[in-house]
């Protein structure tokens, strides 16, 4: 058994592990946009204008109504037939092929963007209205009062949701394994397929999504205790 | 010779939906003058100190700080807001308010608090703000809490830090609304005494108060507001001692 797990030509450890960081990376990039694409869509939301209100909520309804499996074709085999289509426009007939991991990233942060928006829109309604009025007295413009004031709080109320979503959104990576991309899953199924040993490579698989949602609760748990900084605990 | 005016409030008009909250209220306040508006509970005279520094958009009427008029435009259903947001910003920027619920921002340490809006909205030198900070800190008596959350402060404590907060602006005017009524009986007096101080070295104040005995000792100036109205204004002794309002007697009548 430990042959098998070893690093090198005849173990499948180092592939193991190029899945693992490239599942890290998936998921790493996808937070990234997704948190852009939550706050934007937050914004929205918040802005008090009725299109932009109407873009949000159809953005949402529609992620929260997709299964994730479903978001992520539409963008891999959508984009690719958006592209072909639009280079054809200019006269170019060739083959087009679409980057699996930025499309499996934009899939991925659509999704965490959805339903984020929703905790970020909750979070910033419960910034007290006060803090707000007493940075308009001062005379600080809008973006200024975002950014002093309500971004560094908006954390304390939207870390335990997002730290929900980022948990669902690690899990979430392996559905990118079906474009085939050499995620974890991907190179666990490879793995099986060649050696016949589908509990022993599916048990190390979920042991290494397992370590990685447990190192990073107890991120969250730090970043939540970092984000009350200064609140009496009741 | 008289002072230079410091603050000049035109006929505000202001409603919500079918309430007439404010129905022409004007006041001059020249240097050195502390201003106290009394009145019932929905007398309108929170909205009306709101409506100073544009918190509350009015209805109509004009506002003039040291001279200069915030611009205001109809929209085209008819709504009256500011023409120009950065003027607003920058008026604000010269009135200094101090809120009943005190609102310090709750991330930030007192000493960031103070140091805030003079370094981002101002532009001074972060060492200068911090410097004048602690000045002012020293002066509303809470130097040793400087480093210290909002959330680890009694409510008068938050209220003197929430002072020196507008008072870091070097504003022209300071606006109070309701300072003391948020706060623990016994820690009322910390926070008026801080008020006289600043009465006496000759600021500009305007005071929403149901604090009769401030009222009476410390304003150069009282207003009643009855209704969106004012019923009865003069110089304390007057307003407290011989008010021509019948309406004024009873109210203070039930207070004093």
């Amino acid at each position: 058994m430990w042959e098998l797990l070893s690093f090198g030509d005849k173990g499948w450890g180092d592939d193991l592990a190029l899945g693992a960081i490239l599942t890290l990376q998936l998921a790493f990039a996808s937070l990234g946009l997704g948190l852009v694409f939550g706050l934007a869509t937050a914004g929205m939301k918040l802005s008090g204008n009725r299109v932009l209100l109407g873009l949000a909520n159809g953005f949402t309804t529609a992620i929260r109504g997709i299964p994730d499996l479903l978001t992520l074709f539409l963008i891999y085999f959508g984009s690719q037939f958006a592209i072909q289509t639009l280079l054809s426009l200019f006269g170019y007939e060739g083959q087009v092929e679409v980057n699996g991991f930025w499309a499996g990233v934009l899939a991925l942060s659509l999704v965490f963007g959805g339903y984020s928006s929703e905790v970020f829109r909750g979070a910033f309604l419960a910034i007290p209205k006060g803090q707000i009025e007493a940075a308009k007295a001062v005379g600080m413009p809008p973006a200024l009062i975002f950014r002093r004031v309500l971004l560094p709080q908006v954390w304390r109320y939207a870390l335990p949701g997002l730290g929900n979503l980022w948990l669902s959104l690690i899990k979430d990576t392996s559905l990118i394994s079906v474009i085939a991309l050499d995620e974890l899953l991907r190179k666990t199924f490879i793995a099986v397929g060649i050696t016949k040993e589908p509990f022993l490579f599916y048990g190390i698989a979920c042991l290494i999504y397992l370590a990685i949602t447990t190192v990073s609760t107890g991120v969250i748990m730090r970043l939540e205790a970092w984000s009350e900084r200064g609140v009496r605990r009741a | 010779m008289a002072a230079e005016v410091a603050l000049e409030v035109e006929n505000i008009h202001k409603r919500f939906g079918a309430l007439d909250v404010l129905k022409g209220i004007s006041l001059t306040a020249r240097q050195g003058d502390v201003i106290s508006l009394i009145g019932a509970s929905g007398s309108g005279k929170s909205t009306f100190l709101r409506c100073i520094n544009l918190l509350e958009t009015p209805d109509s009427g004009d506002v003039r700080v040291q001279g200069e008029l915030i611009a205001m435009k109809k929209t085209r259903s008819g709504e009256n807001v500011p023409a120009d947001r950065r003027q607003v910003d920058r008026i604000r920027s010269r009135l200094g308010m101090v809120f009943q619920g005190f609102n310090l921002w709750s991330h930030k340490t007192v000493l960031e608090n103070v140091i805030e809006a003079p370094i981002h909205v101002l532009g001074v030198a972060r060492a200068e703000a911090v410097d004048r900070a602690e000045a002012l800190l020293a002066k509303v008596g809470i130097a040793d809490k400087r480093h210290v959350y909002p959330g680890h402060l009694s409510g008068g404590q938050q209220q003197r830090a929430a002072i020196a907060r507008a008072l870091a602006m070097e504003p022209a005017v300071m606006l109070f609304d309701e300072p003391t009524s948020a706060l623990d009986p016994e820690l009322v007096g910390e926070v008026l005494k801080v008020m006289r101080d600043l009465a006496e070295e000759g600021r500009t104040m305007l005071v929403v108060t149901h604090e009769m005995g401030f009222a009476r000792e410390v304003s150069s100036h009282v207003m009643y507001l009855h209704q969106g109205r004012v019923e009865e204004e003069g110089p304390p002794s007057q307003v407290f001692g011989n008010p021509s309002s019948e309406r004024c007697r009873q109210f203070l009548a039930k207070l004093l």
